[in-house]
């Protein structure tokens, strides 16, 4: 059995580790490219949003390659995300080729340790409680390299990019809790600042694929990082985790921010995304960047919300909808007018003494 | 007390009931002016150009009621039945309401958690303190919810000259929106049945493929569509840019129809579609209509 699924970043590298703690073979797709893009937007429903498309091309691109049981999240069916398997699976099936489709549902923890995974792979569910505590370890891991690059990448950049490689190699290594905390020690010395500090600050917030995956965001946190911006986020696999299994106290603090502007939870991470941008803001960053594909829906109503919420605060919000013909330099120019304000407002509040 | 109604979204569905509902609790209810073009520019001001049409022209209305009533009724749909939600857009609706208006006037917006009931009895507390009085209120209004648009003609079954539109009542149901389509189809001599007029059990089966939409509306869309399916002569599918749930169910009625070879016409509309534009398409699906239903030598002569 060849399994595989959609690149989510650098959080692939846990979810393959998980897999293969199962005893999977994982093929996994060749990294998201133009080509993969295309080919999901050439299957996929017209209107549909990015995510779809990406993940679409990862599959096709993984049939390619040999794999016969290809793995999809399912959500909570609030939102577009829940139905995407369904679809998948027909667009998938016109092609011809041989394969299982498991779309794998959130939001029963029980029913993926007992029921599904024993299942698929023919384990006991002691072995898979085991790989989702090292999944959880390993996740963490990668939230903290992603931390640690931002970091070093806005004072340093050549270096940072230029020790970035060895580091993606360590933590595709990392494979028991030992290794993954000397890895974290590893990579806390490689990123060290030696005493520099990043100049700004921007919170990224929004839909997770796009704040996670590097090809679907164009790379957003290396631009922001190029123009010297750290950039802190709080979405990442591990979060996503935790609050599967209900032990994600940021979502809890993030629903309670939110309230003052959103009272019900439209699907979707809108209050999640407000919460965080308000989080973000009393910690004092300089900018807030809001990244989703574009007419997701929970995000839109977001959007409405952060409006607001960067007009009360004073703090400046770039918000970006992404779609297949969104190019990359239109991307970097806006950037960097965003950066060029945000440098503006600091040297101002610099001069008149705040 | 003037209380508002914006007329939008929900009120195509509920509107009756909530004019009854207001006015039997003592309130002055102040409708909206019918779409156009003033409040559709009101509406495109106030909110990001990326959502759906529908709520855009709802952003215009509550603006637009904002400066001449005390309160605004504006409920809030968040699911019903077993668990069928509205869509995101509508959920927010009711925040992104507050944050245009909510400085200005009160927004009484009872979230419908599964109890329409409850929901309106709650809010009707809003306006007395007299309990008799908010059930009798109820009472009176409860007999507008009934679906009474069911027209005798399509009850035996619908001709072979009717086209099923398939769209969200907040979009055919706006005369802004959906005259254009609904008058076309009658020019040309086509009868048109929406669901609407399809009875409520049909709406809300669960069996099939249904069973896995778990949006309301959508669900009643696709229900709607199968039960067409063997009956009408084609479809004509009425989609807002933007509207996430329909671009998926949009997909699945195509997929159905093209199986069975039934004429499909998606039409996808925002505030750019001109007045012309459609009215060249549906000419040209009704074209399509006529020619399938000649004899095959009467085809080839007609060219």
């Amino acid at each position: 059995m060849k399994v595989a699924f959609p690149w989510f970043g650098y959080d692939t590298l846990a979810l393959q580790g998980f897999l293969e703690d199962m005893g999977a073979e994982v093929v996994l797709p060749p990294s998201t490219s133009r080509r993969t893009m295309e080919l999901g937007v050439k299957f996929a429903p017209e209107l549909i949003c990015m995510p779809f498309k990406i993940t679409l091309g990862n599959f096709i691109e993984a049939l390619e390659e040999g794999a016969d049981t290809l793995l999809m999240a399912a959500g909570a069916r609030k939102c577009r995300f829940g139905y995407y398997h369904y679809l998948q699976e027909r667009a998938l099936r016109v092609l011809g080729k041989d394969f299982t489709f498991v779309p794998i549902t959130q939001y029963s923890a029980y029913d993926f340790i007992f029921r599904l995974m024993p299942g698929l792979f023919g384990v006991s569910s002691a072995r898979v409680m085991r790989g989702v505590y090292l999944l959880l370890a390993k996740s963490a891991l990668t939230r903290d390299f992603r931390r640690l690059l931002n970091r070093k990448r806005a004072v340093d950049f050549d270096q940072a990019e230029k020790l970035k490689e060895s580091a993606i190699a360590m933590l595709r290594n990392a494979r028991t809790l030992r290794e993954i905390k000397n890895v974290r020690r590893e990579l806390g010395r490689m990123f060290a600042l030696n005493g520099r500090k990043p100049e700004l600050r921007v919170g990224l917030v929004g839909e997770i694929f796009f704040t996670v995956d590097q090809f679907a965001n164009q790379e957003i946190e290396r631009e922001l990082a190029r123009l010297g911006v750290e950039v802190v986020f709080e979405r990442c696999l591990y979060n996503h985790l935790r609050h599967l299994l209900k032990i994600d106290f940021g979502y809890l603090r993030s629903r309670r921010l939110a309230r003052s502007y959103l009272k019900e939870c439209p699907g979707g991470e809108a209050l999640r995304t407000t919460g965080e941008a308000i989080w973000f803001i009393r910690n004092r960053v300089d900018g807030l960047v809001h990244v989703f594909p574009f007419t997701c829906m929970p995000e839109n109503i977001a959007l409405e919300a952060l409006q607001r919420l960067s007009e009360r605060a004073g703090v400046p919000l770039l918000s970006l909808s992404f779609d297949e013909h969104t190019s990359s330099t239109g991307l970097i120019t806006r950037l960097e007018a965003f950066v060029e304000l945000l440098r503006r407002r600091q040297s101002a509040g610099r001069i008149s003494g705040n | 007390m003037r209380i508002g109604l914006p007329r939008a979204l929900l009120y195509y569905r509920y509107g009756r009931f909530w004019e009854c509902f207001l006015a039997e609790l003592g309130a002055e209810v102040v409708l909206s002016r019918k779409t156009d073009e003033e409040i559709l520019a009101r509406g495109l001001a106030a909110v990001s150009s990326e959502v759906c049409l529908p709520i855009k022209i709802a952003a215009g209305h509550l603006l637009e009621l904002a400066d001449s009533v005390d309160a605004i009724f504006f409920p809030r749909m968040n699911w019903l039945g077993d668990k069928l939600f509205a869509c995101p857009k509508m959920i927010g609706i009711v925040d992104v309401a507050a944050m245009l208006v909510g400085n200005r006037v009160k927004l009484i917006a009872p979230i419908i958690n599964g109890n329409f009931m409850s929901a309106h009895l709650k809010a009707g507390f809003e306006f007395t303190r007299d309990p008799f009085r908010v059930s009798q209120a109820w009472k009176k209004a409860k007999s507008e919810l009934k679906n009474t648009s069911i027209r005798s003609d399509h009850a035996q079954g619908v001709r072979d000259s009717t086209v099923g539109v398939i769209g969200h009542f907040y979009n055919l149901g706006d005369d802004f929106i959906g005259r254009t389509i609904i008058t076309t189809f009658r020019r040309c001599g086509y009868d048109i049945i929406t669901k609407e007029e399809i009875p409520d059990d049909i709406l809300s089966r669960d069996n099939g493929f249904a069973k896995n939409i778990r949006w309301i509306y959508e669900r009643e869309l696709y229900n709607a569509f199968e039960y067409l399916l063997n009956q009408v002569a084609g479809f004509c599918v009425v989609v807002s840019m933007g509207c996430g749930p329909d671009s998926l169910v949009a997909e699945f009625m195509r997929e159905q129809a093209q199986k069975r070879s039934v004429p499909f016409l998606l039409l996808v509309i925002d505030e750019h579609t001109g007045e012309a534009g459609l009215v060249t398409r549906i000419e040209a699906f009704v074209e399509l209509l006529k020619r399938r239903k000649m004899p095959r030598l009467a085809r080839m002569t007609a060219l």
